[in-house]
C-alpha cells in the first residue's frame, strides 16, 4: 500500500512538474501595437521588453541557454542558442511558442531580410548559412568561411563576416551562391551597410592581443577598402540610423556617432563594456554587458538609466503598428 | 599462519607510516597556511596600496608606468593590465585568445573584489601564487594590478629538503621498523620457549621446564606452567609406581600358586606336607581375590565419588554389629574388643560403607596389637558431631610414616607385609570412604605405644 502511495505520489509530482513546464512555454503577450525595445540577457537568459519611457513592460525568463534573439517580422521572434539544437519561435502577441525547429549545434546568428520574408541561419560548427523561408522550411544551405556570424542584407546580396576568417563572403539570397570574398581583419563583427554612399562598414575586436581601434571602409560593389574610422577601443556594434552610423566601442565603452562620410559627429563613454547600440524612436539605446543596464541617450547626454537582466547582448526594436 | 610477533610488527610498522604521512600532510598544511598564505596576504596588503594610485577614468600609460617602476624595486613580480580582451571583455564572442583572466574572475573583479589563485598559470607556464586586484570604475572594469610570486621558487627551495627528507622518513622507518622487531622478539621470547615446552610436554616429555625471567604476565604463565608440568610429572611418577606395585603384589601369590601346583603335578612333594601346600595355595588365592576385590572397589569409588544416598541411622547399632563380626578374630589374639557408645547418636550415613570403615579399623588394630591387649571403641557426640574413636595399644606407627599411611600399597614395615597379611589398600579404602559420607580421618601413633583413630561422622540435623 506504502509503495503504491508513493508510486501515486511520483507520478503526481511527475505531472506537476510536465504542466509547470507546459505553462513555462508560454509568454504574457505582447500586444502588436505596442512600441519596444527588448534586451536580450544571456547571463540569466532572459528578455527584457521595455517601452519607449523606459518602463520595463514584460519579461521572459527562459530555461533555455540562448544567446541570441531576431524578430521575423513584427510578431514574431526567433530564439537560438550556440550551443542548443534547435530554434524556438514565438508568436509576440501571444506569448505562444509557435514552432520549434531542429538545428546543427553551433548556431552563431539569425538575420531576417524583410524584404524577402527570409531568415539565414550562420553556423559555426559547419561553418555554413542556410536560409529559411517565413515558414521556417528550409531552403538552401551553403559552405562559407571559418565560424560565420555578422550578417547583412542589402538588395540581393547578403554579406556575411566569417568571424574566424579573413574573409566576407558575398552571397546571393536567392540561392545562397558565393558571388564575391573579400578580405577583411579576423574577428571582425558589425556590418553597417551605406547605400547613400555605397559603402559597407564592419568592426571588429582585433586579432590576438593587439585591439582593433576601427571601422573599415569598403566598396559596396568590389571589397575595396575605401578608408578607416578610428573608433578606439574595439567597435563591435553597428547600427545604421536614417542620419548616422551608431557604433559602440567595448574595450573603451565609447558610443561613437558618425556620419556617412566617417566623420565622427560626437562620441560618448557609456556603460560597461557594451556590445550594442539601437535605436529607439529619438533615443539612442546603449546596452551595458557588464552593469546589466540600458542607457537612453538624447542629445548626446544620458537620460535614463533601465536596470536589466544580467549579461545585455542584444537590442531588439519594434515599431509598433498603430 | 603468521607469527604473533609478525602481526604485532606488521601493525606496528602501518602505524608508523601511517604517522609518518600524516606527519607529511601536516606539513604541508603548515607551510600552505603559514608560507603561502603568509606570501598572499603580503601580496593583497601591497597591491590594495597600488590600488590607490588608481583614482578612476581609463588606466592611463602614467599608472601603467609607475607600477613597472614599482616592478622594479621588488622582489614581487607586478604589473597593470588594461587590455580589455586580457580581461575577458570579450568573453560572449568565442574568441581564440588564452585570456589573463577568466569570466567567474571577470565577474568577480567587476564587483571590486580581489582574486587570489595557486597554480600552475599557462601564460607564465609555471606554478605561482598571484593575487589579482581590480581597478574599477563606475561598473567598468578598466584594468588589474597582477601580482604573482612563482610557487616554484618555493618549492625549488623545499625541492632538495624534500629528497632529504623523504630519504630520512625511510631511514627513519628502517631504524625503527627494525627496533620495534628486536624488541618484540625480546617480549615474545618467553612466549615462544613456552609454545615450545608445551609442544615437547604433548609427545609426552613430562620433565621440560621453562626459565623465568620476568614477574609480568607471560613470566607468571611461565612459572604456572612449571608447576602444571610439576604435577602432571608427579602424577605421571604415582601412576607409574602404582601400576608396579599392583603386578608386584599380584605376581607374589602368583608365583607361590605357580611354584606349589606344578610342584605337586611333579610329585616332587610328599603326600604328607600336600595337604599343607594346598591350603598355601588357597591362602594365595584367597590373597589375590582380597587385592583385586580391594582394588576394584577403589576404583569404583573414584568413580562414584558424588552419588551416595546418606541417610540417618543408629551408630550404636552398627557398632555393636562389628563389634560381633571382629570378636572371633580379637579371640584368636586373646585381645578384649570393648565398646562404649552412646546409644542416642543418629549419623547421617550409609551402613554399608559405615560398617566397612569400622571393621577395616578395627582389623587393623587387631593386627598390630599384642596378644591379650585390649581394643577401645569409643563413640560420642562433640560439636554436633559424632565422633569414634578406635584406640588400640599396639606397635604404633613411625612419625615419617604417619603421612603416608593412607596412600595405596604403602607399608609401614616393608619386611612383615607378607606374614599380615594385609594388602597396603585398606587405609587407603577408609580414607575413601570417610569422605564419601562427608566425615573427617584423623590417625595419631607413637611408636610401641599405640595408635588412635578418630572418624568424625555428622550428626542428623534435627
Amino acid at each position: 500500500m506504502i509503495v503504491k502511495k508513493w508510486i501515486l505520489l511520483l507520478f503526481l509530482l511527475i505531472l506537476i512538474t510536465i504542466l509547470a513546464s507546459c505553462k513555462n512555454q508560454a509568454f504574457e503577450p505582447i500586444q502588436l501595437e505596442q512600441t519596444f525595445i527588448a534586451s536580450l540577457n544571456i547571463q540569466d537568459t532572459s528578455l527584457n521588453f521595455i517601452d519607449s519611457q523606459g518602463t520595463i513592460l514584460k519579461t521572459w525568463s527562459f530555461d533555455k541557454a540562448y544567446t541570441g534573439a531576431t524578430l521575423l517580422g513584427p510578431d514574431q521572434l526567433l530564439l537560438f542558442g550556440h550551443q542548443l539544437d534547435q530554434i524556438d519561435v514565438y508568436t509576440l502577441s501571444t506569448g505562444q511558442k509557435l514552432y520549434s525547429k531542429k538545428v546543427k549545434l553551433g548556431t552563431t546568428n539569425v538575420y531576417y531580410a524583410d524584404k524577402t520574408k527570409q531568415f539565414f541561419i550562420a553556423n559555426s560548427m559547419t561553418n555554413t548559412v542556410t536560409s529559411f523561408d517565413e515558414h521556417g522550411k528550409e531552403l538552401v544551405t551553403q559552405q562559407v568561411g571559418n565560424y560565420p556570424m555578422s550578417m547583412e542584407a542589402f538588395q540581393d546580396h547578403l554579406y556575411v563576416i566569417n568571424f574566424k576568417d579573413t574573409t566576407l563572403s558575398v552571397l546571393a539570397m536567392k540561392d545562397l551562391s558565393v558571388e564575391q570574398e573579400w578580405t577583411i581583419p579576423k574577428s571582425a563583427h558589425g556590418i553597417a551597410i551605406i547605400e547613400e554612399t555605397n559603402e559597407l562598414w564592419i568592426g571588429g575586436h582585433g586579432e590576438g592581443s593587439k585591439p582593433n581601434r576601427t571601422i573599415k571602409r569598403y566598396q559596396l560593389e568590389t571589397g575595396a577598402l575605401v578608408g578607416e574610422i578610428d573608433t578606439p577601443l574595439m567597435p563591435v556594434g553597428l547600427t545604421k540610423t536614417k542620419d548616422a552610423v551608431l557604433v559602440v566601442s567595448h574595450g573603451h565603452n565609447e558610443l561613437y556617432v558618425v556620419d556617412w562620410d566617417g566623420h565622427v559627429k560626437w562620441h560618448l563613454e557609456v556603460g560597461a563594456n557594451p556590445f550594442v547600440v539601437n535605436q529607439l524612436q529619438a533615443y539612442i539605446v546603449v546596452a551595458g554587458y557588464d552593469d546589466h543596464t540600458l542607457y537612453f541617450i538624447k542629445n548626446g547626454q544620458i537620460e535614463k538609466t533601465v536596470d536589466v537582466g544580467k549579461g545585455a547582448f542584444q537590442l531588439l526594436v519594434r515599431e509598433g503598428t498603430s | 599462519m603468521k607469527k604473533v610477533s609478525t602481526r604485532i610488527w606488521i601493525l606496528m610498522f602501518l602505524f608508523l607510516i601511517i604517522t609518518v604521512v600524516f606527519m607529511y600532510v601536516l606539513t604541508n598544511f603548515l607551510y600552505k597556511r603559514l608560507y603561502v598564505e603568509d606570501t598572499e596576504n603580503m601580496m593583497i596588503e601591497v597591491g590594495t596600496k597600488l590600488q590607490t594610485i588608481y583614482t578612476g577614468g581609463r588606466v592611463t600609460d602614467d599608472f601603467i608606468e609607475t607600477i613597472e617602476n614599482y616592478n622594479d624595486y621588488s622582489n614581487l613580480n607586478i604589473f597593470a593590465v588594461r587590455n580589455p580582451r586580457e580581461l575577458s571583455a570579450c568573453v560572449p564572442f568565442d574568441i581564440d585568445y588564452a585570456t589573463l583572466i577568466g569570466f567567474e574572475e571577470r565577474q568577480q573583479l567587476l564587483a571590486g573584489k580581489y582574486i587570489q589563485k595557486i597554480g600552475y598559470e599557462p601564460r607564465f607556464d609555471r606554478q605561482l601564487i598571484s593575487v589579482v586586484l581590480p581597478l574599477v570604475d563606475q561598473n567598468r572594469l578598466e584594468g588589474i594590478i597582477y601580482i604573482y610570486y612563482p610557487l616554484a621558487k618555493i618549492s625549488e627551495l623545499a625541492n632538495q629538503e624534500v629528497i632529504f627528507l623523504i630519504g630520512s622518513a625511510f631511514l627513519f622507518l628502517i631504524v625503527i621498523g627494525f627496533g620495534i622487531y628486536k624488541g618484540i622478539r625480546h617480549i615474545m621470547r618467553p612466549l615462544s620457549d613456552l609454545q615450545l615446552a608445551v609442544e615437547q610436554m604433548s609427545q609426552g616429555n613430562y620433565g621440560v621446564r621453562v626459565p623465568v625471567h620476568s614477574k609480568d604476565e607471560v613470566g607468571r604463565l611461565s612459572s604456572t606452567f612449571n608447576t602444571m608440568a610439576t604435577s602432571i610429572q608427579q602424577e605421571d611418577e604415582a601412576q607409574k609406581t602404582f601400576l608396579a606395585t599392583v603386578s608386584h603384589e599380584l605376581r607374589t601369590p602368583i608365583s607361590y600358586v605357580k611354584g606349589y601346583s606344578e610342584a605337586i603335578h611333579n610329585g616332587m612333594i610328599e603326600d604328607a606336607q600336600q595337604e599343607e601346600t594346598i591350603q598355601l595355595i588357597v591362602r594365595e588365592a584367597n590373597r589375590m581375590e582380597r587385592l583385586t576385590n580391594e582394588l576394584l572397589q577403589l576404583a569404583r569409588m573414584e568413580n562414584e565419588q558424588t552419588d551416595i544416598e546418606l541417610y540417618p541411622m543408629p551408630l550404636a547399632e552398627t557398632l555393636r554389629d562389628v563389634q560381633a563380626i571382629m570378636s572371633q578374630q580379637a579371640n584368636k589374639k586373646n585381645i578384649t574388643l570393648m565398646l562404649e557408645v552412646d546409644d542416642t547418636l543418629i549419623v547421617e550415613a550409609n551402613e554399608l560403607k559405615l560398617k566397612q570403615i569400622f571393621i577395616n579399623i578395627i582389623e587393623n588394630a587387631i593386627n598390630y596389637s599384642y596378644e591379650q591387649a585390649t581394643v577401645e571403641v569409643v563413640a560420642q557426640s562433640i560439636n554436633h558431631h559424632a565422633e569414634i574413636m578406635i584406640k588400640d595399644d599396639g606397635i604404633g606407627i613411625a612419625s615419617e610414616d604417619l603421612a603416608h599411611v593412607t596412600e595405596r600399597f604403602y607399608r609401614v614395615n616393608k619386611a612383615r607385609s607378607r606374614a599380615d597379611g594385609g594388602s597396603g589398600l585398606g587405609l587407603s579404602i577408609v580414607e575413601q570412604l570417610v569422605k564419601q559420607l562427608q566425615g573427617t580421618l584423623e590417625i595419631k601413633s607413637e611408636v610401641n605405644k599405640g595408635t588412635v583413630v578418630k572418624i568424625r561422622m555428622p550428626l542428623m540435623e534435627e
